[in-house]
């Protein structure tokens, strides 16, 4: 908490604390998981995904899955500055939370959770590029989480909408990259976990794959799992990226028939 | 230079009528002498009375045309204790308020803090890098500051005991799309995700020398409450910029904000009292105005700069108020 004066912008007092409510609810301490009451646990949340809302922007895409609400936009490929020549180009991730992102205030530069995001939806990113085609030159892909729902969820919808994105911006790419979370919740796989479920979860998996070629880009698996449960999470969570790929094609190809 | 004049250039949305090919291959070419020339590129607009993105131009200030359009959305983000997305045109801003709990300030014992950042991410302009905030964020977060410590919110209304505990409310406003006129936008985001907000009920505990706050809708007897806002001093910003010399546009774009030699920004009450001025540069040259061969001699010209965007602003405060109140209520 010390030094948190920054003249670089408007500064409130030294320390200040989120409420304390009376009545915590109950669930955020137990660890039973609540039932769903909208959806199956084999079910992801409902997408809403638009291409190309932010104009300033080479491509952009706007991801909304009930809370989680992010936008991203992709700039480039522009020159790469101050590196050595390099035949391939460089593809640049990063990943803001806004302040008011989270259940606590996210101060700026306060912890490292956004780059470690960046880095997995990089990394989900990376194989479904052609870099090759862009010597000399850099990708930028900003990703600004407006409403988290889950961390996992994050980098999932994050690397929807990276991908979305660079699509829209008309980037060389071997296919489009889709993404799913799935949980291990008692002996259950609970697909597109919530922030509330994924605290009762023993272990959490995000994969990432091409759909269209049947290719895994990146996979994430964190906690307790055993590894028939890891392919069981692995199978849920690859058939629900199939049904994902065709509601991004199709965002993708009412945006390219509105724009002409 | 004027060796290449391209016949008239035509917007992009015009284009469609013709074969879309050749539609393209002009718009197109649009487009690179607008990267080029800039500046001779607007300067062809406002010879025809109309600006790039089609709108007419402020002169018999009769339009709502001379201004895009104002989308307001309320409360999306649950997160936040308040929050607003505001669309001008483009140009978007997404602003949340966090409530926090502090310790009131020693001069101040019985007042709360009210902090409005912005936030210019790499993600909303080609012009900006990641990184810390840039000059451009610094000086419209000050600006902002200025214009919301005008008493729109009294402070000791945040006072929960004093000298003990009172309320900050972290007013984060993050600009998705930059678009020009981002200072408007903003402000009105902020206004509206305030207007928004509900503090939980709290009471400070002496004993135990600590807030306890109530969820809301647990204890009826313990309502979470609005905010006090004094309807009358809330501001709202209205900004023009004046392109060479002789012309008023009112809400810039992005494209013709650098072009511009004078911002203006006038900030007025819901009373359509003015609260606020600020310009910086010229204004209009009358002297010019008078000598130039192809300006109409209308007396609303020869008038100060300054007076005329004050009713200009004056009758657009009347449109956005309706909007707001329709999307508020």
């Amino acid at each position: 908490m010390q030094s948190t004066f920054d003249r670089r912008r408007i500064n409130g007092p030294e320390e200040s604390l989120p409420p304390v409510f009376i009545s915590e609810p109950q669930d955020t301490f137990s660890n039973t998981p609540v039932a769903r009451k909208s959806r199956k646990v084999s079910d992801i949340r409902p997408i809403f995904l638009q291409p190309g809302l932010i104009t300033q922007a080479n491509g952009s895409a706007y991801i909304e899955t009930e809370r989680t609400k992010i936008a991203c936009s992709v700039y480039g490929p522009r020159q790469s500055k101050n590196t050595a020549y390099n035949e391939k180009g460089k593809l640049n991730v990063e990943v803001k939370f806004a302040p008011f992102s989270c259940e606590h205030r996210r101060a700026p530069l306060r912890d490292a959770e956004d780059r470690s995001i960046a880095v997995a939806i990089q990394q989900a990113l990376l194989p479904s590029v052609q870099l090759e085609h862009f010597p000399k030159s850099t990708i930028d892909v900003f990703v600004i989480i407006l409403e988290a729902d889950g961390i996992e969820g994050c980098i999932a919808s994050g690397a929807i909408a990276a991908s979305t994105a660079l699509a829209n911006a008309g980037i060389d790419m071997y296919g489009l990259v889709t993404s799913c979370a799935a949980a291990v919740i008692e002996a259950d796989i609970w697909v597109d976990p919530t922030q509330e479920e994924s605290n009762t979860a023993n272990g959490t998996l995000v994969l990432s794959c091409m759909p269209a070629l049947g290719i895994v880009t990146n996979s994430w698996q964190t906690g307790r799992m055993t590894p028939s449960e890891l392919l069981a999470c692995i199978d849920a969570c690859s058939g629900r990226c199939t049904d994902i790929h065709s509601v991004v094609a199709q965002g993708l190809l009412n945006s390219a028939h509105d724009e002409t | 230079m004027a060796s290449a004049r391209p016949s008239p250039i035509i917007p992009t949305a015009t284009a469609g009528k013709t074969s879309s090919h050749v539609a393209q291959k002009e718009a197109n070419k649009a487009a690179i002498f607008q990267r080029l020339h800039p500046r001779i590129y607007l300067e062809r607009f406002l010879e025809e009375k109309i600006r790039p993105d089609g709108r007419s131009i402020a002169q018999n200030d009769e339009g709502d045309n001379a201004w895009r359009n104002v989308e307001v959305n309320v409360g999306s983000i649950t997160t936040a204790s308040g929050s607003a997305l505001v669309r001008i045109g483009n140009t978007t801003v997404v602003c949340g308020v966090k409530a926090e709990i502090c310790e009131p300030d020693l001069d101040n014992p019985s007042e709360g803090f009210l902090v409005p950042n912005v936030d210019l991410p790499a993600l909303c302009s080609p012009k900006f890098k990641p990184g810390p905030p840039t000059e451009e964020a610094q000086v419209l977060s000050e600006k902002l500051n200025e214009v919301l410590g005008n008493g729109m919110l009294p402070l000791s209304s945040l006072c929960i005991h004093s000298g003990k505990s009172a309320w900050v409310l972290y007013v984060d406003a993050t600009v998705i799309n930059y678009d020009g006129n981002v200072f408007d936008a903003t402000l009105l985001a902020m206004v509206c995700a305030l207007k928004n907000v509900m503090l939980p009920h709290a009471s400070y505990d002496p004993d135990v020398n600590r807030t306890i706050c109530t969820r809301p809708g647990v204890d009826p007897t313990k309502p979470s409450r609005k905010l006090v806002i004094q309807e009358d001093l809330v501001p709202y910003g209205f900004s023009f910029g004046v392109f060479a010399c002789s012309h008023i546009l009112p809400d810039p774009s992005a494209s013709e904000e650098p072009l511009l030699d004078t911002s203006i920004s006038i900030i007025l009450d819901s009373h359509a009292q003015v609260l606020a001025v600020s310009q910086l540069g010229a204004g209009v040259d009358t002297e010019y105005e008078a000598s130039g061969p192809d300006l109409d001699d209308t007396p609303a010209r020869k008038a100060d700069t300054l007076a005329e965007c004050i009713s200009l602003a004056r009758n657009r405060l009347a449109i956005l108020l309706n909007k707001v109140y329709d999307t508020m209520n």
